[in-house]
């Protein structure tokens, strides 16, 4: 099975049959968990595979920051959708989105400390035993930051992967989101990453709200995420991108257009 | 939307100099006060908390419009004060429960628009929801009421008898 490569788009089922109609169309993530294994995949999902599109099961409730054991029935689910769609990979994030009973409903950062890398680094562990394939880690986009942070960002993303041997999935679009609302240089943050480990690129839209950028995935991409997403792929350029569009979706032109730009900000063929 | 720096009013502790207790009791007592309510905890910054406070209660509006269009179609521009107001501090319990909860409430307070209504009605004809689990499929004939809206449900299939007043 094929690993991604070339230009992506996050699968979602509104926009399926525009999915469809791309032709150059190579690789698609799915999210794992709107995906049943009890049955068949959906049938579009399938007809992507026949015409030999790579398909990435990219998990968001995993918690695998969670101080608690990542729950077993859900990397039971990732494996077995991994399996159904016949993936080279699987995807999640560097996050918790559960925590003393309470859903957060979204994906919150974990502390920079020693104590959440062994705790992240452990729940990785776990997850990549009963995985059939390798997982890439993304790491989030976090509004706000904790107060004991020990390690900067480089370093605690440097060795949560030294220490598991995993692939990442790197954000254009949140390196820029914390660089901007941290005040710091996205670009310094790039220097420090391990470029040839990347799987795949994420990109997507976000606004600006009450001071803070925000990576809503449901506005178009800006020029700042463009020119960053250039810079990255100057340095180093993984063999992937991937649009994420997560709502509010634009007519198929428009949606076209920002595809374009991201096949030419990394040097790849248009897949429209 | 909430703007930044719009933390809860009053004061709160000083921040504390070492964080105390486990990484599982503090994950979990941050999202206490992102969700449910909870005190802010020691030492994060409001602003920041606050736009993340306003960012998830967002992300589940998104969540139960995707559930439930025609309530949140129906409620219109109103949709996201309505969601928010409705969903601060109360944890979510998935955008189908949410918008369900959250369409039942609306009634409660006559404030549920005619769309919101049908839905609703179709919804309560094909599902059983005690408000407390999961809601389960029908496994009889049943009548779904809401706002003068009336859906039936004969062998899993659903259809609007009657619209909801306007």
């Amino acid at each position: 099975m094929t690993a991604p490569h070339g230009v992506g788009i996050g699968w979602r089922p509104e926009i399926a049959g525009f999915v469809a109609e791309l032709p150059g169309l190579r690789f698609v993530e799915v999210i794992a968990e709107s995906v049943p294994t009890a049955g068949p995949p959906p049938d579009d999902l399938v007809e992507l595979r026949e015409r030999g599109v790579t398909v990435v099961p990219h998990g968001v409730r995993l918690s695998l920051g969670g101080a608690e054991p990542v729950d077993p029935a859900r990397v039971a689910h990732l494996a077995a959708v991994a399996q159904l769609l016949a993936a080279p990979l699987v995807s999640e994030h560097i996050a918790f989105v559960r925590a003393g009973g309470l859903e957060a409903g979204h994906l919150l950062p974990l502390p920079r400390t020693h104590e959440a890398v062994d705790a992240v680094c452990a729940n990785i562990a776990r997850a990549q035993a009963d995985l059939p394939v390798p997982i890439a880690l993304e790491p989030i986009a976090a509004l706000f930051d904790w107060p004991d942070d020990e390690l900067d960002e480089a370093a605690f993303l440097n060795e949560i992967l030294e220490r598991t041997g995993a692939l990442l999935l790197l954000d254009v679009a949140n390196v820029y989101a914390n660089a901007r609302n941290r005040g710091t240089d996205p670009v310094a943050l790039l220097d420090r990453l391990p470029l040839e480990r990347v799987a795949y690129l994420h990109v997507a839209g976000g606004a600006e709200r009450g001071g803070f950028y925000h990576d809503t995935h449901t506005d178009p991409i800006g020029r700042e995420v463009l020119e960053l997403l250039t810079e990255l792929c100057a340095r180093h350029r993984p063999p992937a991108a991937l649009l994420e569009r997560d709502g509010h979706y634009p007519a198929a032109a428009e949606l076209r257009t920002e595809l374009d730009a991201v096949a030419v900000a990394c040097g790849f063929p248009v897949v429209t | 939307m909430t703007p930044a720096g719009a933390g809860p009013a009053g004061p709160t502790e000083p921040p504390a100099a070492t964080p105390v207790g486990s990484l599982a009791a503090r994950q979990a007592e941050l999202v206490a006060a992102l969700v449910a309510d909870g005190p802010p905890p020691p030492g994060f910054a409001p602003g920041p908390l606050a736009a993340a406070r306003a960012a998830l209660l967002r992300k589940r509006a998104g969540e139960v419009a995707r559930h439930w269009p025609l309530l949140a179609a129906g409620l219109g521009p109103a949709w996201p004060t309505a969601f928010s107001e409705w969903a601060a501090g109360r944890p979510g319990g998935g955008g189908f429960r949410d918008g369900w909860d959250l369409a039942r409430a609306l009634r409660t307070r006559a404030a549920l628009p005619p769309l919101g209504a049908e839905e609703l009605a179709v919804r309560e004809a094909e599902f059983r929801y005690d408000g407390h689990r999961a809601p389960r499929r029908r496994r009889s004939p049943a009548l779904g009421r809401a706002g003068g809206a009336i859906a039936v449900q004969v062998a899993g299939r659903v259809r609007l008898l009657r619209p909801a007043r306007p």
